[in-house]
């Protein structure tokens, strides 16, 4: 019988590696499920401690045979009292109300182990095996059958509340404890109560505590905080720039005035993110403001503009110009001290496509960089997603054109002949 | 040409007073005669002063400005609102074109862009007025020289060319402009030729150069340019935003 014991250790040694190396969040279910996944695994040693020593009557001492009996049955009792808090804890997260049975189950549990450490122990001999016996069991069975009544009951009371998924984890959890009490109470040599606890947390590990649930839980908290932070009303922001703008203005400051107006037509385009694709108008719209606000701060940054007023209303996908100038201007222009030339143009292709190019009289790619961006933008779906800086805003783009256009479109680099990179970014025409 | 009397309606004091102290009202013989900061008052406001054009926001409290534009329209069917909203949402754009608005400006304002609307304005209120005095034969040197820019807007027209065809000063002709419509020359030629190009962009599929062509520019970035400036859009977007719309 020993052998099942090891076996369920390993079992358990195994998940609580997994779970213990898993990112999560530090809520008070993950908190109880480690420490309950922690007693388990000793109480699994005692058992199978106990086990050995229980039909080693003759040549164990007594003493030592009750005092790991007495730690064996103490940890079961603190499993089942950990797992009614865990379902306790669920039912609280799932349904918002308080655990009212929090006091009745610690002062039992406090009952039942006084009494697991003082009560005298028997050992009955049958020919199946050894077990141990008398009233410091009878307290401890009394105590897993009441948490686990508790359980059911807290159950069957929330019945509604409580997620389906959620619902059947706490269910057959419980339904495999009481099987194996059930059993073990018919037979008392079978010794099965090791296997009725690891099922139980294999029940609620592979339901709720996996780590890919643990993750996503964990991005889901990650994305709403985002999602927080990009809540401030944009209303806010336009109309108080403008009021400063206005006072500004009053206050005979004209440049001031006119910078700020750019700033606010630059952050209205930029919220404009819950459509996927924009006409090109509005890229271009976006990139001048952009574009008018860094030619004010570097003053003899020159911008050009030839586009085709045709493809004006070609759509594109949102959000792709300005990345790319801003990498011309980080890239090529500012080891120029910002003195130079960027020059946007949009045209039709011979093939029937639109080519947009950003071209800049900056200081080109260093050695061998082109190579790296090229090599980068080709294998665009086998980047590292940690890519550094400025990198980022190019590869998404170009992921973004591959995403929603097709593969044949994208982005591309190429230098200049008289000094400068320009970058190349093909797309499709007359899609809707 | 008697002074056009506005009043401005916006819950934000910041905004009536940029308007009030930095649009040159003066030159665009106007005067602010009003100022109400929520809907109400706007109303009791216009039935009190009896103002030509009023300046509205949409969000004020009490009563939002399209309603308040519903019901003064009752009573003065004449008055010219323009709306000038932080919000450039479409249902707000549907309801402000059904109620006849002169125009819809999104915040900011632009100061010097604002001259065109109340220059637009008051060109319409001259047509309207033109029509009138040709029903009863009425006949202005003004007249004729409006017809002839309306002939001639795809050709090169300056005050000289002017001067020649109608063997008028050209401080004459531009005078004249200033008396009868309130508006210089050049914003009146640029007025109507916005209007044809308009009329081109929606009831013709000219591309952009063609129509630019029509208009008067012979350069379509200039023209591009103009129009954006004129009606806060490009040319290309002016068209696809009326074919989005008759498909709704």
């Amino acid at each position: 019988m020993i052998r099942m014991e090891i076996a369920l250790f390993l079992v358990l040694a195994f998940v609580a590696y997994f779970y213990f190396s898993s990112e999560k969040k530090h809520t008070l279910l993950h908190q109880t499920f480690s420490v309950l996944l922690v007693t388990v695994m000793i109480n699994m040693v005692f058992d199978a401690i106990t086990v050995y020593t229980v039909n080693q009557l003759d040549t164990v001492p007594k003493l030592l045979n009750d005092i790991v009996h007495r730690f064996f049955l103490g940890s079961l009792v603190l499993v089942v009292y950990l797992f009614y808090q865990y379902i306790a804890v669920l039912v609280e997260e799932e349904t918002g109300k308080p655990r009212y049975l929090d006091l009745a189950a610690k002062f039992f549990l406090i009952i039942a182990e006084v009494g697991n450490f003082t009560l005298p122990i028997v050992y009955t001999v049958t020919p199946d095996g050894n077990y141990s016996d008398g009233p410091y069991v009878m307290i401890c069975y009394g105590a897993v059958i009441f948490y686990l009544l508790l359980c059911a009951g807290l159950l069957i009371a929330n019945w509604t509340g409580i997620e389906n998924k959620k619902k059947s984890a706490i269910g057959a959890a419980l339904l495999i404890e009481f099987s194996v009490c059930a059993l073990q109470a018919m037979n008392h040599a079978w010794l099965i109560s090791g296997m009725g606890l690891t099922l139980m947390t294999l029940a609620f590990y592979l339901t709720l505590e996996n780590p890919d649930i643990l993750r996503a839980e964990l991005y889901e908290q990650k994305m709403s905080m985002l999602y927080l932070k990009s809540q401030v009303n944009p209303h806010f922001l336009y109309n108080t720039l403008d009021s400063i703008r206005i006072q500004a203005q009053l206050n005979g400051d004209k440049k001031v005035a006119d910078l700020l107006m750019r700033l606010v037509d630059f952050f209205r385009l930029s919220v404009k993110v819950d459509c996927p694709m924009v006409s090109l108008d509005d890229e271009t719209e976006l990139l001048e403001a952009y574009m008018e606000l860094m030619c004010y701060r570097y003053p003899e940054l020159k911008c050009e503009y030839d586009i085709d007023p045709e493809l004006g209303m070609e759509q594109v996908p949102n959000f792709i110009l300005q990345p790319i100038v801003e990498n011309s201007l980080l890239h090529g222009l500012k080891n120029k001290g910002y003195k130079g030339e960027v020059t946007i143009s949009a045209q039709k292709t011979e093939a029937g496509h639109m080519e947009i190019c950003v071209k800049d009289t900056g200081s080109g790619f260093e050695e061998g960089k082109k190579a790296l961006i090229d090599d980068m933008l080709l294998h665009y779906d086998k980047q590292a997603p940690k890519l550094t800086g400025n990198s980022i805003g190019v590869l998404n783009v170009q992921k973004r054109i591959k995403l929603m256009c097709g593969r044949e479109y994208g982005l591309w680099y190429s230098e200049n002949e008289d000094g400068g990179v320009t970058a190349h970014i093909l797309l499709p025409m007359g899609e809707k | 040409m008697k002074k056009l009397r506005v009043l401005l309606v916006d819950d934000e004091i910041m905004i009536r007073e940029g308007f009030k102290r930095l649009f040159d009202w003066e030159a665009h013989d106007c005067e602010v005669v009003g100022e109400a900061a929520d809907g109400m008052e706007a109303l009791t406001k216009i039935d009190d002063l009896q103002p030509d054009i009023a300046i509205m926001d949409i969000n004020i409290p009490i009563m939002n400005g399209l309603k308040v534009i519903e019901l003064a329209r009752i009573k003065h069917p004449d008055m010219a609102f323009v709306i000038v909203s932080g919000y450039d949402d479409f249902a707000y754009c549907r309801k402000a074109l059904q109620l006849k608005i002169t125009d819809y400006l999104l915040k900011p304002v632009n100061y010097e862009e604002f001259g065109n609307c109340i220059d637009n304005l008051k060109i319409a209120m001259f047509q309207q007025q033109a029509v009138q005095d040709v029903e009863q034969q009425e006949e202005r040197p003004i007249h004729g020289i409006i017809r002839y820019l309306q002939e001639h807007l795809a050709e090169e027209i300056s005050l000289s060319i002017l001067e020649e065809e109608f063997h008028l000063s050209a401080q004459y002709i531009s005078q004249l402009f200033k008396n009868e419509i309130g508006v210089n020359f050049l914003s009146y030629l640029t007025n109507i030729r916005m209007e044809k190009a308009k009329k081109l962009l929606l009831s013709t599929s000219l591309s952009i150069a063609e129509v630019s062509e029509q208009s008067g520019y012979g350069d379509y970035r200039v023209f591009t340019k103009i129009f954006k400036k004129a009606e806060g859009i490009t040319p290309s977007q002016y068209r696809r935003d009326f074919l989005e719309d008759t498909l709704l």
